[in-house]
């Protein structure tokens, strides 16, 4: 069988962001005691001329900037996302013509909530493993709504990443990849509204525990490999709490999962999150490190993917415009601001 | 703007494609089918440097109906690194520390919305470095 694997990757996240203290002022609640529960200080926030197109973009062309392949040998393009600026019209066309890569090739806009972006990894691996393709991107990207004064207005983030998948010069080399998908009342935004709702604490056990859960365990049986078998592991992070506790209820130690852990600093990217933790994985990890990613999306469903990192990884590393990059990127911003950029004032 | 004006123009936004004269060498942006300082027809696409420095800025306050959302913003000269002058919004700054030299480079964003209905115009701005 054909080798496949992660040939290149890219980050971004928007450069403001707002404080939890910020948001709790406005509804007069308490910071320390939101921070204590999310374990999240501030969240990104997209510019006024920022979408999920823009933020897809950018991230595949630093996936494009730091590899030496050419980009025209892309066959599929999947953008995976709950805020597409469009409800009809595909955010992968306007990042296949960005990338200057139109058009033999075939693109699609991917939605299940925060796993999109890893429904479109898997559709490219197959693609790639079965030889349809050469080349595959595919890129998890979101601007995330929370509705004012709910609980997700403190964490619901932004970003994006973008993967290439490929056969050739492969930097984290898949292993295997294994899902599992119920249905499941948790979280939901109907056509048209603006908002998500969401269970409040049905969220937890029987969602996304259960889901991140048994897809690792899943992925791990079928593999026969041991938490000891993995450097990093990277859940997704709808808080920073959440991920923590499925890697000890897994046997994962805090070393393990903290690499990947960047909500934080930047809130939940939703479609982006567990994705953009991988991302900062892979800027640090060396040759043979395996890395076990399980992502969640409600609705609901977790993929789970195991790596290996390869000597090519040091072929597209260092790169200035990182993960770290964009997480160093900062300017506080107030909640009047952050209304208005988020179309709250109109 | 019209669907056709945007597709039209969506290699110069979305790539910054412009042209380079085979005759003269000059480069040039944005596109187009002769080249503006000889007159010659024998010219190729060519895709601008992605970095560059402010030469000269201006803060715009006043405009028209789909970017006064936007205001204030910045508006700026920019010289490229393959010696192009090029026009474009700064991004990602705080209007009182842009300076003219200053290093920037390409990013691509949101250029207009039209309402909540119409189509959005995509294309390249500036943020600094």
């Amino acid at each position: 069988m054909n080798k496949v694997g992660i040939v290149s990757y890219g980050s971004y996240v928007p450069r403001y962001r707002i404080k939890i203290e910020e948001i709790a002022k406005v509804w007069e609640e308490d910071p320390d005691e939101i921070k204590a529960q999310s374990q999240i200080h501030s969240k990104s926030v997209p510019g006024p001329d920022e979408d999920v197109a823009t933020m897809a973009v950018e991230s595949a062309r630093n996936a494009i900037s730091r590899w030496k392949g050419k980009e025209n040998d892309i066959g599929a393009i999947y953008v995976g996302s709950e805020s597409h600026p469009y409800a009809v019209k595909p955010t992968a066309t306007i990042v296949a013509a960005a990338l200057d890569v139109e058009k033999t090739l075939t693109a699609a806009d991917l939605e299940f909530a925060c796993k999109a972006g890893t429904a479109g990894m898997q559709m490219c691996f197959g693609l790639v493993k079965s030889k349809m393709i050469s080349l595959g991107l595919a890129i998890g990207a979101d601007s995330s709504q929370g509705r004012p004064r709910d609980p997700l207005e403190y964490t619901a983030g932004a970003g994006s990443a973008a993967f290439l998948i490929g056969s050739e010069n492969i930097i984290a080399e898949l292993e295997g990849t294994y899902s599992v998908t119920t249905d499941m009342p948790d979280f939901w935004r109907r056509e048209g509204a603006v908002y998500p709702s969401h269970g409040v604490r049905f969220t937890g056990q029987p969602a996304y525990f259960k889901h991140t859960i048994d897809a690792s365990k899943g992925l791990m049986e079928e593999l026969g490999t041991k938490t000891s078998d993995y450097q990093h592991v990277i859940f997704h992070q709808p808080n920073a709490k959440f991920p923590q506790v499925a890697a000890r209820m897994l046997g994962f130690s805090k070393e393990q999962v903290e690499l990947g852990l960047i909500c934080k600093q930047m809130g939940n990217a939703y479609s982006a999150s567990s994705i953009l933790g991988f991302a900062n994985v892979l800027n640090h990890a060396n040759p043979g490190d395996r890395i076990l990613l399980t992502s969640y999306g409600s609705g609901a469903g977790s993929d789970s993917f195991s790596f290996t990192v390869t000597e090519s990884i040091n072929s597209i590393r260092p790169y200035k415009y990182d993960t770290q990059y964009y997480l160093n990127q900062i300017e506080y911003i107030e909640y009047g601001k952050y209304a208005r950029f988020k179309g709250i004032l109109r | 703007m019209e669907p056709p004006k945007i597709w039209r123009e969506k290699r110069g936004k979305y790539l910054a494609i412009g042209i380079e004269c085979s005759d003269c060498m000059t480069k040039q942006f944005p596109f187009t089918e002769n080249c503006t300082k000889c007159g010659s027809e024998n010219v190729k696409e060519y895709k601008l440097a992605t970095t560059g420095k402010i030469l000269h800025f201006s803060i715009v306050t006043q405009t028209t109906d789909e970017m006064m959302s936007s205001t204030p913003y910045l508006i700026a000269i920019i010289e490229l690194d393959d010696g192009v002058k090029i026009t474009g919004q700064i991004v990602d700054c705080n209007l009182n520390e842009v300076k003219e030299g200053g290093d920037v480079r390409m990013v691509f964003r949101v250029l207009a919305r039209n309402g909540t209905e119409g189509l959005i115009r995509y294309g390249y701005k500036f943020a600094p470095i």
